[in-house]
């Protein structure tokens, strides 16, 4: 192929260099051009880096990262090694998976089920989010294994919308921090971990207070993860009316609206879980009873609360 | 409001440090005095949830914590200490 003549056409004129340049010659993509015909000279010269002078010398004029993309997918030798490490990535994980006790290996197989939405659901609980006034059954229906996944349930608690309103959370807040000239993009990367670091202290203290206060509910915690999920769903309509009208008062009330509607979805999801039965033979305690009260009080006030402390940072009256 | 993942560690590294050097005679024993008074409080079944099971439960974690957590500890804040020298 013409390419390959021309490291050798081209050394012929650069012969002097090629000794001080041949250390380099395999970085040739990220220095100046001539540099790169180095290779031939060189006495460990071998096809491989007759490969990679060539394609670097027909792309160099374009893009320097495109070449060294091209340089990592045309090269074959890269190829094995990537599909070897590949492998045994795989290996290591498929072993450690196996090592873990048995209820993990059936949470960590059970959050493929909160993955399982189509649209018609979400479409549903959004609105049910953000308008959860109706009347109507609030029950979650059970399997034989277990709960049942969302698509087949409305009721049932699912990841892909937590996941996706944190997402939009953070580009949101950095949508609002560009409207104010105060955006950079370490910002974003900031928004994100707050966010994160806030909602592990949340769960971590809520899984806490269940068990000092040992009550056993038909709540998991995978579960409890993804109904604090669900704030975030409040916090980007709050931010986004914010950002419509850019008035103070808008903000608020659009806050009241979301703390609100948010407080009575979560009291109507949580409270056939976390309170006791009324048929079972868990009606004799009273202090129990109060105790189960008093928690999902709690969870059902802190949402509110951090709605309101993790969008105020980005209100500028 | 800038958390990172790096404080919640930390944080967390603290937390665990201050339960593992709570005092046993000063401290512990002075609550376990109320416990003991009631020794089958919490071996009644899940259904009797009395006022007195928090404190039970808070003393079973406490213990179990400083139990466990002893020796790793020791390895955490090693290595806590060697990154916070290193990289300030």
């Amino acid at each position: 192929m013409h390419s390959a003549d021309d490291p050798v056409h081209r050394s012929k004129n650069h012969f002097h260099p090629s000794t001080a340049q041949a250390s380099n010659g395999y970085e040739g993509d990220y220095t100046v051009p001539h540099t790169r015909s180095a290779p031939s000279q060189n006495a460990f010269f071998s096809p491989q880096s007759a490969f990679y002078s060539s394609s670097s010398q027909q792309t160099i004029p374009t893009n320097q990262v495109a070449s060294s993309m091209e340089l990592l997918s045309n090269n074959p030798f890269l190829n094995v090694g990537i599909k070897a490490v590949g492998d045994s990535m795989k290996d290591i994980t498929g072993k450690t998976v196996n090592m873990l006790p048995n209820e993990m290996k059936k949470s960590l197989s059970s959050i493929k089920d909160y993955f399982a939405v189509d649209q018609i659901y979400v479409m549903k609980k959004l609105s049910l989010l953000l308008f959860p006034f109706r009347p109507r059954n609030w029950s979650v229906g059970y399997s034989a294994d277990g709960p049942v996944p969302p698509r087949v349930d409305t009721n049932a608690p699912d990841y892909y919308i937590p996941l996706m309103s944190v997402m939009t959370y953070v580009l949101v807040a950095g949508l609002v921090l560009g409207t104010q000239n105060r955006f950079t993009p370490e910002q974003l990367g900031m928004h994100a971990s707050s966010a994160l670091v806030w909602n592990i202290i949340e769960i971590g203290l809520l899984c806490l207070t269940f068990y000092i206060l040992n009550i056993q509910s038909k709540l998991r915690t995978l579960d409890l993860i993804a109904y604090c999920g669900y704030k975030y769903v409040g916090m980007i309509a709050a931010l986004s009316s914010y950002l419509a009208t850019h008035s103070l008062f808008v903000y608020r009330c659009s806050l009241l609206y979301v703390s609100i509607s948010l407080s009575y979805f979560l009291i109507k999801c949580l409270r056939l879980k976390i309170l006791p039965d009324t048929s079972g033979s868990h009606t004799y305690n009273a202090n129990g009873n109060a105790r189960r009260v008093y928690l999902l009080l709690a969870i059902v006030l802190i949402q509110p609360l951090f709605i309101w402390y993790l969008t105020r940072h980005l209100i500028v009256t | 409001m800038g958390f990172s993942l790096y404080s919640l560690i930390e944080a967390a590294l603290l937390c665990v440090n201050a339960v593992a050097i709570l005092n046993e005679q000063r401290f512990l024993s002075k609550i376990n005095v109320d416990n003991q008074n009631y020794p089958g409080a919490g071996a009644y079944g899940n259904d009797h949830q009395n006022a007195g099971g928090a404190k039970q439960q808070l003393l079973t974690l406490i213990r179990s914590v400083r139990t466990v957590m002893r020796v790793p500890l020791i390895a955490f804040n090693i290595i806590t200490i060697l990154f916070l020298i290193l990289f300030g």
